[in-house]
């Protein structure tokens, strides 16, 4: 149901093969009882998502803070989302010396299978305070039908 | 129409704090140039009213509380995140002035400006 593409960084480091390892494995086991990845690590790769369903729709909520909204990339094909862009956490001026550097940066990608077909036409997007939220809206034609069954 | 605003203002308030059962470290970048330092701060979900600045005994704590809902009338798919609160404190050198801290949020990211004491600030030494 749910894929992770993992964009590939722009240098390669041991230490982001081995949290990406332990990304995995804390997945495969569900460890911590139930599983979600801590967000120190899980969101330097990939945003993090929250998704409800229901006879009418899909809503996603994606954490992305620091992220201009004109910069993310929101495409549908049949039943895959994908979502792309980039995190902004370059500062303007280059002569800063860095203590800390947490915050993701560089690019993003991230496809999900949704549980149905969704219209197009009304899909809403709105960003707010680093979250974005995506109302997907199921298609008629995909939407449950109630069989009325006669008494023979 | 006063009871109305009332409401509202009872409701910003519990919004404003509300009890979360986690409570994360968030991420942050720290960087410094020659007249100061600067701390970044991702706070996904947090409003500017919702942040808590406070410096004391030269330790700088940040809290912040997100006001986060549900669609309403759905049934979670998967969650991967699950909203808490922020908080994080930093011990700052004597060298930074205080007084003259200055923050912004935008986009889910609180950024703090200390500028450092006019005294400790290189200066460039003119040779006549």
């Amino acid at each position: 149901m749910l894929e992770l593409t993992a964009w590939p960084r722009q240098t390669w480091s041991l230490f982001d093969e081995l949290e990406a390892l332990q990304d995995r494995m804390n997945r495969v086991f569900g460890e911590r009882g139930y599983s979600y990845p801590s967000r120190r690590y899980a969101s330097k790769r990939y945003p993090l998502m929250n998704a409800w369903s229901s006879e009418e729709g899909v809503t996603i909520d994606v954490e992305l803070p620091g992220v201009t909204p004109d910069d993310v990339d929101i495409s549908i094909m049949g039943d895959q989302l994908t979502l792309k862009g980039k995190f902004n956490a370059v500062p303007e001026k280059s002569d800063y010396a860095y203590h800390a550097q947490e915050r993701p940066r560089g690019e993003f990608s991230r496809s999900i299978t949704l549980p149905f077909r969704v219209d197009h036409d009304r899909v809403n997007a709105k960003y707010k305070n680093g979250i974005l939220r995506l109302e997907l809206p199921r298609s008629e034609a995909e939407k449950p039908k109630k069989i009325e069954v006669k008494s023979a | 129409m006063n009871t109305a605003v009332a409401k509202t203002n009872s409701q910003q308030d519990t919004q404003r704090e509300p009890q979360y059962q986690r409570h994360y470290m968030p991420n942050v970048d720290v960087l410094e140039d020659k007249d100061s330092v600067k701390i970044e701060v991702d706070i996904p979900g947090v409003d500017r009213n919702q942040v808590d600045l406070s410096v004391e005994n030269g330790t700088l704590t940040i809290k912040a509380a997100p006001s986060y809902q549900h669609p309403e009338g759905f049934r979670a798919m998967f969650q991967e995140w699950i909203p808490g609160s922020f908080e994080r404190a930093f011990q700052l050198s004597e060298s930074v002035d205080t007084d003259k801290i200055d923050a912004v949020v935008k986009n889910g990211v609180l950024t703090i400006n200390i500028p450092k004491r006019e005294e400790v600030k290189t200066r460039k030494i003119e040779i006549k």
